[in-house]
């Protein structure tokens, strides 16, 4: 089952996809990477129907790259994630709604505050401190209210999304073998391996 | 001739019943009709290149505009000043229910134009109104789509390509406007804009658009320091303002006055807009009241 | 009077009472006590295949079903309470059992004070998930038989045995309707025991089980801090922890929690305490809590993720 997690900890956010592309009950990709860096300090984790997810991740990596063009900055990511939202909303009342989940994290280069924004396929947009999507959300929201720290340097951070995946495994029936790991900061984006 | 056209479109749609054909002898006949009728009609497209490449209508804007009332702005570290003049066309014209402006200020040459910007205009007021609603709306679309206000330079921007729309094509007028924008973005923060009738902008310091401009901008460019805070800021305004306009008097008859500075609280955008009360009780402490005596002296 | 009448009328004192005391004593109530020891423990099944008391209708699972499915209808009668969270584990120290006390019946809380440990005996607990009712009424007649195997045999029942009665109590209701997923700790001969046993007939040993709509959110934390030589005050931390994560983001758990704990002389009721005051303030003054509200909110209070240049 899909699954995806995301975190913040002092100046970063950490966003986690699990790597399967599955059609019916078979998977048929394990390293798929399901999340797009789409401005130079945004990441957006997508899931949900297959087909949408990319087209959807695609046209919102273009509009926020023809932004950036005209207008020499990027969106910041407050901007960006009600951009997303409004898309996602105006989709949802038109003839073929995109069903999209999304965690848009980034990083405001001019608040030096880490974002984090959970978005559902309904158009809702919240901001967190932790999110996650698909049934792994069901195990993971309560282990993070327990254990997710504002503040945690980025070790800490990944240790805690460790628990998270671990747990996830431990109790979920079909759960993700592997995991897309993310991390943007004031550096930019970065893959990490866990 | 226009009659013999006629007559040769009744032979044709006699024989011929077809819409498009129909159609297409319609927008033929209109057109002979309007190059038979008025051929000097074609003169009076507004903007047009003349032979040294010169858009004369923009030009004659911008000169329109130098003589108008005049606005001054002055970025500081921690904020924006602007400064405008009015021109009170006479001593019959009914101000009293121009003072109580809804936002303060009187509404006539600075205007809110967002949460996190100010624009004073200078140029043909009709015209500056509806631009003034055009940034406003704007704004308003940027927030709708982004929640987030505009950033500065971006609302400058599309005032611009609107601006620039009508210096491109046939049968327009271009907006006799200039406009400086006072603003506040994360991206930027302080800023300091200047938009002609043409649709070119730029960003200022300090600056000054409306009659006696080049006088404004080199008292400016004598005064201005790079560290300048909105305190001196507003001194240096009044200051440059009194030395400009035409009038000896500086009192908020003729003066509209707005700061933009971050709200210490909520570090967000916080745009004042004096009124008129306020403008004279600053101009008092600044000790730019020159008429005092004579006011004294009429009413004694 | 005539007994023949009393026998086979179906509206006389006489028959209503026995019909009365058929639905409440189960079928093997009728065989005297000495079928047990001459029968090996088969005792009720010396007639043949065992029958039941079941509704007067020609179909009686289809009928509850009629009533009772809120996922097909919204508006039938009875609405099951299904939202719950329950959770035991065994540790070093014994049995640690938590449960929420919120009952629901649909989207409308029915109560906030619901008792979901049911004391069987002072050596047993079982709790309660799925319909109120159903486990209430059949860990009650397990109750029974648990003291009845005490007279017969002279020693408390094992947690196994008392489990595995239940489990084929309920798998002989099987597709009947029942509804109940219970977990039944104690403490016997082989130490602290828990075993996870529901209405499809599933009956699992186990260190560590949570059932109920927010058992997920338990997990979450349950797992994460759980180890067998966890002291007994962190293991109450724990079970009140579990519980107060899963009160807090399943709508169908929450109100308060009770928690228990058994060790080798029976179980121990250690206290009851409000999801909202655990998330705010916390449990009180008890042995393991950390001090301060469970909240995220309240945990992280202050602390912020922005991380702004140290010059600036």
């Amino acid at each position: 089952m899909e699954t995806s997690f995301a975190l913040t900890g002092k100046g970063y956010v950490i966003v986690a996809a699990d790597t399967t592309s599955a059609r019916s009950i078979v998977k048929m990709k394990n390293d798929e990477d399901k999340i797009k860096t789409v401005s130079p300090h945004l990441l957006m984790s997508y899931s949900g129907e297959p087909g949408d997810t990319v087209q959807f991740a695609e046209y919102i990596e273009r509009n926020l790259r023809l932004y950036q063009i005209r207008n020499l900055y990027p969106l910041r990511p407050s901007a960006a994630a009600s951009w997303i939202r409004r898309s996602l909303a105006e989709s949802l009342r038109s003839r073929s709604p995109y069903s999209v989940n999304l965690l848009v994290g980034g990083y405001d280069t001019s608040t030096h505050e880490p974002k984090l924004y959970w978005i559902d396929y309904l158009g809702t947009v919240s901001e967190v401190p932790f999110a996650a999507h698909g049934y792994g959300s069901y195990f993971v929201l309560s282990l993070l209210d327990r254990y997710h720290d504002p503040e945690a340097p980025l070790e800490e951070g990944l240790a805690t999304l460790k628990r998270c995946i671990q747990e996830v495994s431990k109790r979920l029936i079909v759960s993700p073998e592997k995991y897309k790991v993310k991390v943007v900061d004031k550096d930019g984006v970065r893959e990490v391996e866990l | 001739m226009a009659r013999r056209y006629d007559s040769k479109i009744a032979k044709v749609s006699k024989v011929v019943h077809n819409y498009q054909y129909d159609i297409t002898f319609q927008v033929a006949q209109l057109y002979s009709r309007l190059k038979a009728w008025a051929p000097h009609c074609i003169l009076c497209f507004y903007t047009y290149n003349s032979l040294s490449g010169r858009l004369y209508q923009i030009e004659y804007a911008m000169e329109a505009i130098s003589h108008a009332g005049t606005v001054l702005g002055v970025l500081a570290k921690d904020g924006v000043v602007l400064a405008a003049e009015k021109k009170v066309t006479g001593k019959l014209l009914d101000l009293s229910g121009a003072k109580a402006g809804g936002y303060g200020g009187s509404g006539e040459k600075i205007f809110l134009l967002n949460s996190n910007m100010i624009g004073g205009v200078a140029g043909l007021t009709a015209d500056a109104n509806s631009l003034v609603n055009y940034a406003r709306s704007a704004a308003q679309r940027h927030l709708l789509a982004y929640n987030d206000d505009i950033p500065v330079e971006l609302l400058a921007q599309k005032l611009c390509d609107l601006k620039q729309g009508y210096t491109q094509f046939g049968g327009l007028r271009p907006f006799g406007v200039s406009i400086l924008y006072a603003g506040y973005d994360p991206h930027y923060e302080f800023q300091l804009y200047h938009s002609d009738p043409s649709g070119n902008y730029s960003g200022w310091k300090a600056t000054c658009i409306g009659a006696n401009n080049g006088t404004a901008q080199s008292l400016l460019k004598q005064e201005y320091k790079d560290d300048i805070v909105v305190k001196d800021a507003i001194g240096l305004v009044l200051r440059t303002m009194s030395k400009t306009m035409d009038s000896t008097t500086l009192s908020s008859e003729k003066l509209e006055f707005a700061v933009l500075t971050l709200d210490e609280a909520t570090k967000t955008p916080k745009a004042k807009i004096y009124r008129p009360a306020e403008i004279d009780a600053l101009l008092q402490t600044e000790g730019l009241i020159k008429k005092d005596d004579d006011a004294e002296m009429k009413s004694t | 009077m005539n007994t023949f009448v009393n026998q086979f009328s179906t509206h006389s004192a006489v028959s209503q009472l026995k019909r009365a005391q058929n639905l409440i004593a189960a079928d093997e109530d009728e065989y005297s006590d000495a079928t047990w020891g001459s029968q090996a423990g088969f005792g009720n099944m010396i007639k043949g295949t065992p029958n039941f008391t079941v509704p007067a209708v020609p179909d009686p699972a289809a009928f509850l079903r009629l009533h009772t499915d809120d996922h097909a209808d919204p508006n039938c009668r009875i609405k099951i309470q299904h939202g719950t969270t329950t959770l035991a584990f065994r540790f070093q120290g014994g049995v640690i059992v938590a449960v929420d006390s919120r009952a629901t019946a649909g989207s409308y809380i029915a109560s906030g004070t619901v008792k979901k440990v049911i004391e069987i005996n002072p050596y047993l607990l079982g709790t309660m998930a799925g319909g109120a009712a159903d486990c209430q009424f059949w860990e009650t007649y397990l109750g029974m038989h648990c003291r009845l195997h005490e007279l017969r045999n002279r020693e408390r029942i094992s947690v196994s045995a008392a489990s595995k009665y239940l489990s084929n109590l309920v798998y002989s209701y099987k597709g009947m309707g029942l509804s109940m997923g219970t977990m039944i700790c104690g403490w016997d001969k082989t130490g602290p025991a828990v075993f996870y046993v529901d209405s499809d007939g599933t009956r699992l040993k186990g260190d560590l089980f949570s059932v109920g709509s927010g058992s997920t959110f338990a997990y979450g934390v349950l797992d994460q801090g759980y180890r067998w030589d966890l002291t007994d005050e962190e293991a109450q931390e724990l079970g009140r922890r579990s519980i107060f994560a899963a009160g807090h983001r399943d709508a169908f758990s929450g109100n308060t929690c009770n928690l228990y704990h058994v060790k080798e002389d029976g179980w121990k009721f250690i206290g009851n305490y409000d999801v909202s005051t655990m998330y705010y303030d916390g449990p009180g003054d008890v042995p393991g809590a950390p001090g301060g509200g469970y909240g995220y909110a309240i945990r992280t209070e202050g602390r912020s993720a922005a991380d702004p240049p140290a010059s600036s």
